[in-house]
């Protein structure tokens, strides 16, 4: 009894540790975030501003910045339907098909995974200027269904194997067609799953950086990372602003994940634990 | 009959020649170097030609510098180049070997544009292989030493001392300790590093590449210079080989820095601070007069446009002297624009020019972002206290095989 | 799904196959393929060189350097990631008030985009004006602080450091669904027999999370191994190249300095890199699982 109580005292003050080292970052970021501009930095460091201000907010949330969230928003939210959609599609197949040749797309999908982004980047670029895709959304939208595909897959593929199947036969045997039993019992049944998947494509389409950038070249087509990027010059960065921005940035992805993580955890488990 | 048939197809011909047939929208694009205002200044004269060339719309598209490069790169690639854009000078002499961007020899000559009119050293940035491939448009130099005058008047130092090698040396021992730096040195991976190293090795009387076309870094004169900045390095913050001259700043800006080493651009950011400032023309050994490092944008057309009239009569009023100082946030390439840019913007506008006037370009080579990459790691080699012979005699081995 | 139902298979399967076919093997095999020319951007006549582009990286100082950043890198983020995540979801799953809010908060780093993250880290590392240093003048007598970013000894253990930081939470929190489904009786019997909380950890607990150890470890390679935003903002390689890794060169190769075909040999490379990484991990894992089934 003695000892699992020690054991409880460590077990808190580990946590707070890691709780320190995981939030101190954050405290700085929204410090210098409410730093005048015209407040130089101390040495050492100030943890807090002398006069803290929203200045850098006020002038961050410019509108060209408004445009840039529309855009994330608008990319990511059609990202996140198609990759989800398609990856349900796939991960079914795949955990029911009984097909030997799936195995080996699942290798495929999964050997997908490994291929660098910077190397590929210019050959997909050509084929979307060949279909006049360029500064488009639906560039943006295809390539980050197709990189977050593979990742997508393997996730609810895990969460569909551990379904029972036996539901699945007895609506079969009631005379449910494929189709039926595919909507009306796996996809409700795959719901946290499919929450989960969704979250993971939001977080990484929201922060992708590379595809954005090559594909957008005018200021009403860019995202919030690369717009992000307008804030570091040739000579240097406006950290103040920047930071500001980062705020705003990561806002609506932590509000998102506040409200779902319950199934993301539940999801993650599920392609984890079978996967 | 045939003939006739000709004959009215070149009088159609003809007489669509002197107006442009249909309105044409040009692609512009620019680096987006400062958030000075520039963009009004720059609207206000794009807005001005399109009032004077009705049947000419332009459309202009300003990239941050750090993904400047990629986006054209991808952009040419693609087949989907701007008709005109900023390139960087360290960037013609490639775009030029690939064919992507258009010979303007000709036009130039035709239209009275020459090389007098403009900073030799920017012209020159713009010639590759006996062609001119692109219009100077802006220019800077670095470096200029911008000094905070309290540090030096509390440390006893005369500004003049920092013209000098001894005498930047010995200011700086003087204004280190008490969580003061007397010298902003910086050695990240960054063309800023190149410029100020290029600086010193220019100074010293030495050279990058021989006019061979060799690497010289490692003969007497460069390496005496890395050795001396190896030195001068103790003197600097901590951390400079991860420093960019952006980061020194917040150091300068808050007065713990009391040397820094940028180009005139930063005069705006400092006339702005509390700070009591005043700058010399970079630093050379006794008896020599200091060498800055060209910097600069150049105008460039490209082959792929198919409006290159059009973009042409654009970029002539760019360039042209009533128009090139409202458009550029560096210096404008045009001398008679430049004067009346310094006297109405910069402090010093006399002594800027006499550093323009004496600056060195880069090398001008189709492969200068290798040579540029070898050099990083040589001058961050130095900076960490390789020795410094052996470390520029291992980077020319591998520049001599890039040429 | 039934074996007559097999077309459906392959008609929900097909969009998924077209995509990836498109936009990741064709542009791969690509890749490939330009990695036998002489292709880059002033050279727009590229030549059939055979392995000449691999013969010169291979020999170059640069290749090496790039090999051993990237083994260091993936490997050191991976097991210092696993390890923290484990433990913080061994921490985060004895019932302790308040486990709810602290598991949402340790999320954050995870949701936080990598741009910002390698900014905000950077700038934390700042001999100057960064906070870490201002704590650690703070709290010892260091006169000077260290220059994490700056020195090539240092470089890379302050961005794995940061890697971990944004990482570890995926892994917590697959581990912490895991730690769900240990058996509860299995580990009231091992109380009973006096086995302490290690020996719990190591009979009960691991064996039966192992299956999730193993694909979490897989998974944060291949994430790690590709991952480029945050050293290529940090530290663009540098100092020295001490952290120049795959997806940095092959960036900086390509789109840096114009080389189109050295990028596309770097690709290469990396892939076979990755996967050897990969077969590696399979056959520690396989042996060591061996050798417990066996004992």
């Amino acid at each position: 009894m003695k000892r699992s109580k020690t054991l409880r005292i460590l077990s808190v003050v580990g946590l707070l540790i890691i709780g320190l080292i995981v939030l101190l970052p954050f405290f700085w970021m929204i410090s210098v975030s409410l730093k005048p501009a015209t407040e130089p930095f101390a040495i050492p460091a100030r943890l807090w501003p002398e006069s803290p201000t929203l200045a850098n907010y006020a002038s961050a949330f410019r509108p060209e910045f408004r445009t840039y969230f529309l855009n994330s928003m608008i990319v990511s939210g059609a990202s996140v339907v198609i990759t989800v959609s398609l990856a349900l599609f796939a991960a079914y197949s795949f955990t029911r098909g009984q097909l030997f040749a799936l195995s080996f797309m699942l290798g495929a999908v999964v050997l997908a995974q490994m291929f660098p982004h910077a190397a590929i980047i210019i050959p997909i670029y050509k084929m979307m200027r060949s279909w006049d895709l360029l500064n488009s959304y639906t560039s943006l939208i295809l390539s980050y269904v197709s990189i977050t595909l593979p990742v997508a897959i393997w996730m609810l593929r895990g969460f569909l194997v551990k379904l029972p199947v036996s539901l699945e036969e007895a609506a079969a045997v009631d005379g449910a067609s494929p189709m039926r039993v595919f909507r009306d019992i796996v996809v409700p049944l795959a719901r946290p799953g499919i929450i989960s998947v969704a979250v993971y494509v939001l977080i990484i389409t929201w922060q992708e950086f590379l595809f954005a950038l090559s594909f957008t070249s005018t200021n009403d087509m860019r995202t919030l990372p690369v717009g992000l990027n307008d804030f570091i010059g040739q000579y240097g960065i406006r950290y103040g602003e920047l930071m500001a921005s980062s705020v705003m940035v990561s806002m609506p992805v932590v509000a998102v994940f506040f409200f779902l993580q319950r199934y993301f955890v539940a999801g993650l488990t599920a392609g984890a634990v079978k996967g | 009959m045939k003939h006739y048939i000709s004959y009215a197809a070149l009088g159609a011909a003809l007489m669509a020649q002197p107006v442009f047939a249909q309105d044409v929208t040009l692609q512009f694009w620019d680096n987006q170097q400062t958030e000075s205002g520039l963009s009004d200044v720059q609207k206000a004269a794009v807005d001005r030609f399109m009032a004077e060339n009705p049947d000419i719309a332009i459309e202009v598209t300003t990239i941050p510098y750090p993904e400047y490069q990629q986006r054209l790169l991808t952009a040419v690639q693609g087949g989907n180049a701007p008709d005109i854009a900023t390139l960087d000078q360290i960037w013609l002499g490639a775009f030029a070997e690939a064919k992507a961007v258009v010979d303007l020899s000709d036009r130039a000559a035709e239209a009275g544009l020459t090389r007098d009119q403009f900073f030799g050293g920017a012209w020159d940035s713009a010639v590759y292989e006996d062609a001119l491939y692109g219009m100077p448009f802006n220019v800077d130099v670095w470096q200029f030493s911008f000094f905070n005058q309290d540090l030096l008047d509390a440390a006893g130092v005369s500004s003049a001392d920092l013209s000098t090698f001894e005498g930047l040396r010995a200011a700086a021992e003087k204004m280190t300790g008490d969580g003061k730096f007397g010298v902003g040195l910086f050695g990240h991976a960054g063309e800023d590093t190149v410029a100020v190293m290029n600086s010193f090795i220019f100074s010293n009387g030495g050279e990058v590449l021989a006019s061979d076309g060799s690497c010289a870094l490692n003969q007497p004169e460069a390496v005496e210079a890395l050795a001396y900045v190896q030195d001068l390095a103790q003197f600097a913050p901590n951390g400079i080989l991860s420093a960019s001259s952006g980061d020194m700043r917040e150091l300068f800006l808050n007065g713990s820095l009391a040397i820094e080493f940028w180009p005139a651009l930063e005069q705006p950011t400092l006339k702005s601070s509390e700070i009591n400032w005043g700058f010399v023309n970079g630093t050379a050994p006794e008896g020599k007069t200091p060498v800055g490092t060209f910097g600069g944008w150049n105008l460039a057309m490209f082959e792929s446009s198919e409006h290159k009239d059009a973009a042409w009569r654009f970029m002539q009023f760019l360039v042209s002297e009533e128009v090139n100082g409202d458009v550029v946030d560096l210096i404008p390439a045009n001398t008679n624009a430049a004067e009346t840019f310094l006297a109405a913007n910069r402090e010093g506008p006399d002594q800027i020019m006499a550093h323009l006037n004496n600056a060195k370009p880069r090398p001008l080579s189709a492969r200068y972002l290798e040579i540029a990459d070898v050099q990083m790691r040589l001058y961050q080699d130095v900076l960490s206290g390789t020795n410094a012979q052996e470390a520029a005699d291992t980077a020319c081995g591998e520049i001599d095989a890039i040429n | 799904m039934t074996y007559k139902d097999r077309w459906l298979a392959w008609l929900f399967l097909a969009p998924t196959l077209v995509l990836l076919a498109v936009f990741l093997y064709y542009p791969m095999i690509g890749t490939f393929v330009e990695s036998f020319y002489s292709t880059s951007f002033i050279n727009p006549n590229p030549e059939f060189v055979g392995f000449e582009v691999y013969r010169k990286i291979i020999a170059s100082r640069e290749f090496s350097e790039v090999l051993w950043n990237s083994v260091l890198w993936t490997v050191g983020a991976v097991i210092l990631q696993n390890i923290l995540g484990f433990s913080t979801a061994m921490l985060l799953n004895q019932g302790l008030p308040g486990q709810g809010l602290l598991r949402a908060l340790f999320l954050l780093p995870f949701i936080l985009p990598g741009v910002v993250t390698a900014i905000l880290w950077r700038f934390m590392y700042d001999p100057q004006l960064g906070l870490v240093n201002s704590l650690v003048v703070r709290l010892s007598d260091a006169e000077n602080a260290v220059a994490w970013l700056a020195s090539a000894d240092t470089a890379m253990i302050a961005v794995i450091f940061t890697a971990v930081w944004k990482g570890f939470p995926f892994s917590m929190l697959i581990y912490l669904a895991a730690l769900q489904s240990v058996d509860r009786e299995q580990l009231e019997a091992a109380t009973i027999d006096g086995a302490g909380p290690f020996r719990k950890l190591i009979d009960v607990i691991i064996p039966s999370v192992s299956s999730v150890i193993l694909v979490n470890i897989v998974l944060t390679l291949i994430l790690t191994f590709n991952y480029f935003d945050i050293i290529w903002i940090m530290t663009r390689g540098g100092p020295q190249d001490s952290t120049h890794i795959f997806p940095t060169i092959i960036y900086e190769t390509g789109f840096g300095q114009f080389r189109f075909g050295e990028a596309a040999t770097y690709g290469v490379f990396s892939i076979l890199v990755l996967s050897v990484l990969v077969a590696l991990y399979a056959i520690v894992q396989r042996t060591t699982s061996n050798r417990r089934a066996t004992s």
